[in-house]
C-alpha cells in the first residue's frame, strides 16, 4: 500500500493531527499498518546522493572576476604561489568523494507513554544520559530526537526518566557485556 | 631491543590513544579503580596493536548504566579478549598489521556471535577494494538483526562477488529491514533469515550473469 491509497483519516493520523483511538474501528488495522511504515521510515538515515559532486561541478564552472589580469601587474614569479595552490585544489578536486564517510541525518523514536522525559545515550556522545534529550512529536507518547552522525557502527540505548535504559525496539541489539542489551546502529 | 621499543612505540601512536589522554577520557567519569584496570589493560593492548578506544568506550558505558565495578572489570577482560579473537582472524586473512578500526569492528562482530572463522571469511571476501572494517559492521549488524551468522557470511559474500561497492554492502541492514516490514502488518512479513536469503540469490543471480561480478581464481 503506498501513501495515496491511505484514507485521508488515516493520512491525519500520520500528520499527528489524529491518534488511533480517533479513528472508526475499520480504519484502526490501517492506521496501524500506517504507523508501523513510518515509523521504518523514520529510520531510514536522511541523504542527499550526488550533492557534493554537484556542489564541486558549480565551483568549477564559477567564472573568474573580469579584468582580473589587466589590473595586477604580475611577474612570472609571482605566480608560484598561485600555481602551487592550484595544484593543491585540482589535486584536492581529483581525490574520490569517499561516500561512506559522510555524515548521515537519523531520526530515533521511542514510544513511551508514561515517561516524564526521555534521552539517548550511546557511542556517540561518550553515554551522557543529558547530552541528547529526546522531544514529545505530535503523536501522543511518541518521543523524538534526529542527530547527524558520522559513518561507522554506533551502540545506543534510550534512557527513560534518568534511570531506566531501554533498547530500540526497532533496532538490532547486541550484548552490552553487562546483562542488558544495546541497540546497534550501523551508518 | 631498539626495535622493540620502536615497534612498541608505534603500536601505541598507532592507537591514537596515549596513556594521557586515557587519563583524561576517563577523569571524573569512572571510577578510580576502573580507570586503572582500563590503564592497565590498554597499556597491554596498544602494544599488540589492539584498539584502546572500545576500552575506554565500555568503561564509561558501565558507569553510566550504574554497573558494580566488578562487572565492569570482567566485561573489560571479555572486551580485550574479543579484540585479540579479532587481530588473530584478520592476520589469518592476510592482512599482516590489521588496522584498529578492523580490529574493533571484528571484536564487535565476534560480540554479535559471528566465529573468528567467519571474521577470516569476510576479510578475504572484502579483498583490496572494499573497506574491512564496513564489511564487518555490516555482518555484525546483520547478526543483531537475526540473521544466522553462516548466512551473514554468504549474503555479504555474494553481493561483493557479485562486484558490489562498500556502499552496497553498507546498504544490507536496510534492504533485510524492508523485507522484513513488507507485509507485516498483513501477516505476510519474512523473518531477517529469508530476507537475507532472497538477497543472497539475487545477487548470486547477479554474480553468474555473463559479463557480470568479480572473476574468481581458478574459474574460467
Amino acid at each position: 500500500m503506498t501513501m495515496n491509497d491511505f484514507h485521508p483519516q488515516v493520512k491525519q493520523l500520520l500528520d499527528g493531527e489524529l491518534t488511533l483511538a480517533d479513528l472508526p474501528p475499520e480504519l484502526r488495522a490501517q492506521g496501524e499498518e500506517a504507523l508501523q511504515l513510518l515509523a521504518a521510515v523514520d529510520r531510514e538515515p536522511v541523504t542527499f546522493p550526488g550533492l557534493d559532486a554537484r556542489v564541486l561541478a558549480k565551483l568549477r564552472r564559477r567564472p573568474q572576476a573580469p579584468g582580473l589580469w589587466r589590473r595586477l601587474r604580475l611577474r612570472p614569479w609571482t605566480l608560484m604561489p598561485a600555481f602551487a595552490a592550484g595544484a593543491t585544489l585540482a589535486l584536492l578536486l581529483s581525490r574520490p568523494i569517499p561516500t561512506p564517510a559522510t555524515p548521515v541525518t537519523v531520526r530515533f523514536v521511542l514510544f513511551a507513554p508514561d515517561a516524564e522525559q526521555v534521552a539517548l545515550a550511546g557511542t556517540f556522545n561518550q553515554w551522557d544520559t543529558a547530552a541528547t534529550p529526546l522531544v514529545r512529536s505530535g503523536t501522543p507518547g511518541v518521543w523524538t530526537a534526529t542527530l547527524t552522525l558520522p559513518a561507522g557502527q554506533h551502540q545506543y540505548a534510550f534512557v527513560v526518566d534518568g534511570a531506566r535504559w531501554v533498547a530500540d525496539p526497532g533496532a538490532p541489539a547486541v550484548d552490552d557485556g553487562f546483562g542488558r542489551q544495546n541497540s546497534v546502529l550501523s551508518l | 631491543m631498539k626495535t622493540l621499543c620502536v615497534s612498541l612505540l608505534l603500536a601505541i601512536c598507532g592507537t591514537g590513544v596515549s596513556a594521557q589522554d586515557v587519563t583524561a577520557r576517563l577523569a571524573g567519569r569512572v571510577p578510580l579503580d576502573v580507570a586503572a584496570l582500563v590503564q592497565q589493560l590498554a597499556t597491554s593492548a596498544a602494544a599488540r596493536g589492539l584498539p584502546v578506544d572500545p576500552l575506554i568506550q565500555k568503561a564509561i558505558e558501565g558507569s553510566a548504566k550504574g554497573v558494580p565495578t566488578d562487572r565492569v572489570a570482567t566485561a573489560l577482560r571479555s572486551l580485550v579478549a574479543q579484540l585479540d579473537v579479532a587481530a588473530a582472524a584478520l592476520r589469518e586473512a592476510g592482512l599482516a598489521q590489521p588496522d584498529t578500526d578492523a580490529i574493533a569492528a571484528g571484536a564487535f562482530a565476534v560480540n554479535a556471535g559471528l566465529s573468528s572463522r567467519h571474521v577470516t571469511a569476510l576479510a578475504v571476501a572484502s579483498g583490496p577494494s572494499n573497506s574491512v572494517a564496513a564489511t564487518l559492521r555490516v555482518a555484525s549488524t546483520l547478526a543483531a538483526m537475526g540473521v544466522p551468522p553462516a548466512q551473514t557470511v554468504e549474503l555479504v559474500t555474494q553481493v561483493i562477488e557479485a562486484g558490489g561497492s562498500t556502499t552496497d554492502v553498507l546498504a544490507l541492514p536496510t534492504a533485510v529491514m524492508a523485507g522484513v516490514s513488507q507485509g507485516q502488518g498483513r501477516g505476510r512479513g519474512l523473518t531477517p533469515a529469508q530476507a537475507a536469503e532472497g538477497l543472497t540469490r539475487a545477487a548470486a543471480a547477479r554474480a553468474n550473469a555473463p559479463g557480470q561480478g568479480k572473476p574468481k581464481p581458478g574459474k574460467p
